[in-house]
């Protein structure tokens, strides 16, 4: 199921965006501030000092190559950002396809997990790698009434 | 350029990336998760920051946030010294003395009642 994130940096034009519902969790609406995690900051080990709760949190997952043993499976981090207040988990899966393999099976996790790749992904980077503060909304993108056929035959 | 280390890795990094910094650190060094705004990036550090305590797993070296009330700690529940209105006993941060102690407004710390 499709997403659409709109992301609303603060006194910068929102942008619009496309990205992926998994089923590892439920397909639902969400919104909240913009905040990135660190793939490691997901493990028991480790504890985030952010502490308010309602946020959506954007994780730029690495190549696997370079985290070879990770602490926790995707769907495992995932629930732990929702346990820490996240309101939806945004992955950013450009680097790492395998992940969607990872996060197909359904959880019933209750805060929505969206996957972001390529141009999409390299936009919302931007907006984490200014550091701006920004409100991120995330919609259920319905599918158009129309089904997709390539050829039509008009008589 | 080695893969694993791209321009942007600071010194302490064996591994990094330009959006989370540090992904792994060199030997013995400790990784700590740093928030600055809403971005998040590992760094690699020779020792814990105050208010934090290091942990050495087989895999990473970590820095972990003392208690709340501890200012500066030297595992999660041992610490050295606590934050402004505690007394520091045994390791501990206490609002009140345990009997049989009073509480050094100067140490900060519970200290045996002198006769």
């Amino acid at each position: 199921q499709k997403a659409i994130i709109r992301v609303i940096p603060l006194k910068v034009e929102p942008i619009v965006l496309e990205g992926e519902f998994a089923n590892v969790a439920e397909v639902t609406p969400a919104e909240g501030k913009l905040l990135q995690s660190h793939p490691l900051s997901l493990c028991n080990t480790s504890e985030d000092e952010h502490t308010e709760s309602g946020f959506i949190t954007i994780v730029k997952l690495e190549q696997p190559d370079r985290d070879p043993n990770p602490c926790l499976s995707l769907a495992n981090k995932a629930k732990l950002a929702g346990e820490r207040g996240a309101r939806a988990i945004l992955f950013d899966i450009t680097d790492d396809e395998s992940a969607a393999d990872q996060l197909r099976k359904p959880r019933g996790l209750s805060q929505p997990v969206v996957l972001i790749r390529g141009h999409d992904a390299e936009l919302l980077m931007g907006v984490v790698n200014k550091n701006r503060e920004a409100h991120v909304k995330i919609e259920v993108k319905e599918p158009p009434s129309w089904p997709d056929y390539d050829v039509w035959i008009l008589l | 350029v080695h893969p694993n280390v791209s321009q942007g890795c600071q010194g302490g990094c064996a591994t990094c990336s330009d959006y989370n910094g540090c992904l792994s650190c060199k030997p013995r060094l400790f990784f700590v998760l740093e928030r600055i705004g809403m971005k998040q990036i590992g760094v690699c550090l020779s020792s814990c920051p105050s208010g934090y305590y290091g942990t050495r797993y087989p895999d990473i070296n970590k820095c972990a946030k003392c208690k709340a009330d501890c200012e500066t700690c030297f595992t999660r529940n041992f610490c050295t010294k606590c934050k402004s209105g505690f007394y520091l006993h045994s390791g501990k941060c206490l609002e009140k003395c345990p009997d049989g102690l009073e509480a050094n407004n100067h140490t900060m710390e519970c200290t045996s009642v002198v006769h």
